[in-house]
């Protein structure tokens, strides 16, 4: 009854894909990814046609992703594949609108890295989806500020800390004004970005989310180093070397900081590379690796995985069209060199490209190193995407005041991720 | 004989042509009625279907776990437990209500003083009283990122800038959980005010002014007449003013999304960006419908108590 209402409710979307529908060859592709990467995706899916003779019709976008996904299932008119962060896993499960993969259909399976699997299966250990893409955080420096002020790449916590304080209080832009910050950092609530940003330290530190145990989960954040990683934060951002308004800023807030010269350091993806060599500028950034905190050098990874939708009439068709997004020739048109756009394809996943040879340029074999040797993924808890809310307000509770207790408020973000587990039957009790 | 004859006769003809006068009278009425429902009906349908409709299945939603692809599964009233028990909601709840009594309340005897103030026909006031009107105009995005600009909460933000003339130092603003609802409310202040005004210049020029001369005859004071004169002629504008303020209030979202998504420490968190998390990010509708129509609810009973207590008044 309800789904009928639901679906009632959504016409408008009805309508839409009415006047868009398309006969039973044609395969139809949705991708979450910046305006610009759909140039990247149509020759793709160009190159797939007139290989196969399988039309796609594709559809891109980087907004409200996950409610027109909401709106296709309740209208019962889903794309046959979708390509979306691989973190999307658990919530397009609960969803129900992906199917199960078996990666031996999948020509060329065989060539994937093997940990780039870790993210393509739900917590019942089955596959349920196929990574075409991975990538994991660097740090963006402005090297012209750093040089003119005399100081070293910044290869630890104190470093960075020295260089943030250097970049705001010693004029690096050399305008006779003290209108410059050291990082710029998303730290808003909004989709998460708080927990998305901060996972980066906590692993640094040595800190972690979740002990994984027998039958579950168990919520870990109230210790030494988690405690650590925020009160180096925190110090960031009481001692004013972050961006004005970085408490809610989003990823949208902080990178304009970075590219208009109002922050000199920027912890990112790969992602970023295009739209920062156009401003501030190739020859004024420089990639290094995360600096060590007191755990090592980790940083987040993550990844772009392909999704068979439910109900799909197109399966083989699908299951073709994921073989050549993961094959050389695919992966090589996906990574978009030359073309100056974002990259649907970040770091390969299919082991014989060699993004060096592919990329010519050394900063991307920066961020490969850190995926290889440092990148953590989110815990595989059934959804991420709760606990990554609830993870962010606790972060930006901290964050926003200097004096906030910051082992009793990640007890408290515990009890409330032990709640949202145990809601997810995957609490170890 | 005649006379005696004629007069039923002519007593009988009026009595029918006036019986059939209210027959035809009612047809035609009938009739009449039914044209305007007609030229409605197009539009009817189109809200029926576009608008009425999913709002009722929306709200059916509340009583659901709602699945996407699957069925979904009645839970009764377990949503609706959720929401009283849910600490989130109830500070959201708290925030909300500060928001909407200190806006309405500075927002309305601002708004009144304006409307005292500019009241009149005179070109001058017209175009001040345009100039003044432009925030409540203007898109509420738009005066999210102006907000934003201006209490920027660098030491050469605009506000930081002026304080600092007066030797205090740059503030937080937006960014200091203890300041942030405040500039928010400011922000709602600023921008009903205007909207207020023109109500309240509206519900002036309906006073008699008769009673003016009156009450000066019997040598009121200006605050005599404020109290016994103007303030009962402008009840109905105090209705009005303070009930689209509570239902402009209550469902706040743009202004407070746009400036500070909920933060910091979540000390903005309204009702309406509480549901929206609940249901576009965590894609949680089930939830998310049962807070809004508790909302809504709560609007209805708020609109209710507002004009029991103004027909209280008026008497």
């Amino acid at each position: 009854m309800l789904k009928r209402m639901t679906t009632h409710l959504l016409a408008g979307a009805m309508l839409l894909a009415a006047t868009g529908a398309a006969s039973a060859e044609t395969l139809k592709v949705w991708s979450r990814q910046t305006d610009e990467s759909a140039l990247i995706l149509k020759t793709l899916t160009d190159a797939f046609t007139a290989k196969t003779g399988i039309q796609v019709e594709s559809y891109n976008t980087g907004t409200d992703f996950e409610q027109r996904l909401a709106r296709a299932a309740a209208a019962r008119d889903l794309p046959d594949v979708v390509i979306n962060d691989d973190a999307a896993l658990g919530q397009m499960l609960k969803m129900g609108i992906i199917e199960e993969v078996d990666p031996t259909k999948i020509e060329g399976n065989d060539q994937i890295v093997p940990a780039a699997w870790n993210s393509a299966k739900g917590a019942n250990g089955k596959v349920y989806s196929v990574p075409i893409s991975a990538q994991a955080f660097a740090l963006f420096v402005r090297k012209d500020w750093r040089e003119k002020l005399g100081l070293p790449q910044p290869k630890t916590w104190d470093d960075l800390h020295k260089l943030a304080e250097a970049f705001t209080k010693n004029d690096p832009d050399g305008n006779g004004k003290a209108d410059t910050f050291g990082m710029s950092v998303p730290a808003s609530t909004v989709r998460g970005y708080a927990s998305w940003y901060m996972s980066n330290f906590i692993w640094a530190a040595g800190g972690n989310f979740v002990k994984q145990e027998k039958g579950g989960f168990k919520p870990d954040l109230e210790s030494k180093p988690v405690a650590d990683a925020l009160g180096f934060m925190r110090s960031l951002f009481c001692e004013g070397l972050v961006q004005p308004g970085a408490i809610n800023a989003t990823t949208g807030d902080a990178l304009p900081t970075f590219r208009s010269g109002q922050t000199g350091i920027f912890l990112s993806g790969p992602y970023h590379i295009a739209v920062l060599d156009e401003q501030p500028g190739k020859d004024k950034i420089e990639v290094l690796p995360p600096p060590a905190g007191p755990g090592g050098v980790a940083a987040l990874a993550e990844g772009t995985s392909a999704y068979i939708m439910t109900g799909t009439k197109a399966r083989t068709a699908a299951e073709k069209f994921i073989a050549y997004l993961i094959s050389p020739e695919g992966q090589e048109i996906g990574m978009g060199e030359g073309t100056g756009h974002t990259p649907l394809v970040r770091l390969p996943i299919n082991k014989t490209v060699d993004v060096d040879a592919v990329r010519k340029d050394p900063r991307w074999g920066t961020f490969k190193e850190v995926f290889d040797k440092s990148g953590h993924y989110v815990p595989p808890v059934p959804n991420w995407t709760p606990i990554r809310m609830l993870t962010a307000e606790g972060f930006n509770k901290i964050l926003a005041s200097c004096n906030s207790d910051i082992p009793a408020e990640l007890k408290s973000i515990d009890q409330e991720m032990a709640a949202e587990l145990r809601k997810q039957k995957a609490l170890a009790e | 004989m005649s006379t005696t004859r004629d007069l039923p006769l002519g007593d009988d003809m009026p009595q029918q042509s006036t019986r059939a006068k209210r027959g035809k009278a009612r047809r035609i009425d009938w009739k009449g009625a039914s044209i305007p429902w007609l030229f409605l009906a197009p539009a009817l349908v189109i809200f029926t279907w576009f608008k009425f409709y999913p709002m009722v299945s929306g709200l059916t939603m509340a009583f659901y776990d709602v699945q996407f692809y699957g069925e979904s599964e009645w839970v009764g009233l377990d949503n609706f437990a959720r929401a009283f028990t849910d600490p989130d909601l109830r500070s959201a709840v708290a925030h909300t209500l500060t928001y909407v009594l200190v806006s309405t309340l500075t927002a309305s005897v601002l708004g009144f003083f304006l409307a005292l103030a500019l009241e009149g026909q005179a070109r001058h006031l017209r175009i001040i009283r345009t100039a003044i009107f432009l925030p409540a105009i203007t898109s509420a995005a738009i005066i999210a990122e102006i907000w934003r600009i201006l209490f920027n909460s660098a030491p050469y933000g605009v506000v930081n800038s002026v304080l600092d003339q007066f030797g205090i130092a740059p503030q937080g603003f937006l960014t200091d959980p203890g300041q942030a609802l405040w500039v928010l409310v400011l922000m709602q202040v600023w921008k009903s005010t205007p909207y207020d005004m023109v109500i309240f210049v509206a519900g002036l020029v309906g006073i008699n002014r008769e009673l003016y001369d009156a009450a000066n005859v019997d040598g009121a004071s200006w605050l005599r007449m404020l109290w016994h004169v103007t303030l009962p002629g402008i009840i109905p504008s105090i209705s009005v003013v303070i009930m689209l303020s509570f239902i402009r209030g209550f469902r706040v979202f743009a202004e407070v999304y746009a400036t500070t998504g909920g933060g910091p420490a979540g000390s903005t968190e309204t009702i309406m960006t509480h549901i929206y998390k609940a249901g576009f990010q965590n894609l949680e509708y089930g939830y998310a419908s049962a807070v809004s129509l508790l909302l809504l609810v709560a609007t209805i009973v708020l609109t209710l108590i507002q004009t029991l207590v103004k027909a209280r008044l008026s008497r």
